[in-house]
């Protein structure tokens, strides 16, 4: 399976990402979401980053709570709404919004 | 090109899902994709028509409207709209209402789903 | 003839959020999606419970009694009459301290025959793979 998830929460969602074993995981950073993008808490990423996975974060969302896009996380690649739209056709099978 | 359903449960004021799930049929539309899409629960409160426009608070009327224009499939739960007030005579002209199985069968021809869910 | 399989997982606990509700009256609606649909193309709903949603299932739900609206045992029970399998997850009942005991685990007194399934959330990982789409509750 190749799994997009949609995390649009700044919590609470790290449990169920870690159980969700797909082949293919990629992880889509909306809405609040995008704070693991880039917020550190006593100078530590978010631990979602630390699942094992593509990472994506809507710059519109970024930029809507004052967030350079030029400040996330190296390893997460700043999309458009188009790009997600790519994704989820062309990248993976299936979609959660957790 | 493909069909994208998407399914919104989250209210129209408030969580500012409905907004991102309005953008991304938008999205998908542009780039010739079908899009249908579908409200229950508090997501039902996008289909009351005239709803006054503030800054403060999301207002999707006019961008829903514009994507129905081109070709947006949009439909609300009948039965949640109703239990919420949502008559079909405050209902905005073309957004349909149905039971839940039309979810359901539009997921049936969809290649992908997007389920949003509520509060 | 084609069968679309849904998988509807429930991750929060009932009635302060109405999404558990509304998972299992969309996954009940499985059971007249046919008028939509060409003959003999069906779609199939699956329920998992897992997390903080397990707390769904806890059996002798008076919100009836208190609120005058039905509960999500009630859900679930129809659920299993209208031949939707529905998962528990066993690590999360576990968790909390919870049993088959303390659950909804069949709907005999309407006449069901499906029952509910506690299994390990690797058994759910595998109803996921199998499913055409995932809805998160």
């Amino acid at each position: 399976m190749k799994l997009a998830v949609f995390v649009s929460d700044f919590r609470n969602t790290v449990d169920t990402l870690d159980r969700l074993k797909p082949e293919k995981l990629g992880v889509i950073l909306v809405g609040n979401g995008v704070y693991h993008a880039v917020i550190k808490e006593n100078g530590a990423p978010s631990p979602v980053l630390k699942t094992s996975a593509d990472f994506y974060a809507l710059a519109e969302d970024l930029e809507t709570r004052g967030i350079n896009t030029a400040n996330v996380k190296n390893n997460v690649k700043v999309i458009s709404y188009g790009d997600i739209v790519d994704l989820i056709f062309n990248d993976y099978e299936k979609t959660a919004w957790l | 090109m493909g069909k994208l359903t998407i399914g919104c449960f989250s209210s129209l004021v408030g969580s500012m899902s409905l907004d991102f799930a309005v953008k991304l049929a938008a999205a998908a539309i542009d780039k010739g994709h079908k899009v249908d899409f579908w409200v229950s629960g508090n997501g039902t409160m996008l289909s009351i028509k005239d709803q006054r426009s503030f800054k403060d608070y999301s207002s999707l009327e006019k961008p829903l409207k514009e994507l129905m224009a081109k070709g947006l499939n949009v439909t609300a739960c009948e039965a949640c709209a109703e239990a919420r007030g949502y008559h079909k005579d405050i209902t905005m002209e073309g957004f349909k209402r149905h039971s839940m199985d039309w979810y359901l069968a539009s997921t049936f021809s969809a290649d992908r789903v997007l389920h949003i869910g509520g509060e | 003839m084609a069968t679309t399989k849904l998988g509807f997982i429930v991750q929060r606990p009932p009635y302060k959020s109405e999404n558990p509700k509304l998972a299992l009256t969309h996954a009940i609606a499985s059971q007249s999606v046919e008028v939509y649909l060409n003959d003999g193309d069906i779609v199939t709903a699956e329920v998992a419970f897992i997390g903080d949603g397990v707390l769904n299932c806890l059996k002798d739900q008076k919100a009836t009694e208190h609120y005058d609206i039905s509960s999500t045992e009630s859900h679930i029970k129809m659920s299993l009459l209208v031949d939707v399998k529905v998962f528990v997850c066993k690590e999360d009942l576990a968790k909390f301290g919870l049993t088959e005991n303390d659950i909804v685990m069949d709907a005999e007194e309407f006449g069901a025959d499906m029952t509910v399934s506690v299994v390990p959330f690797q058994e759910i990982n595998k109803m996921m793979e199998d499913v055409n789409h995932l809805l998160f509750f």
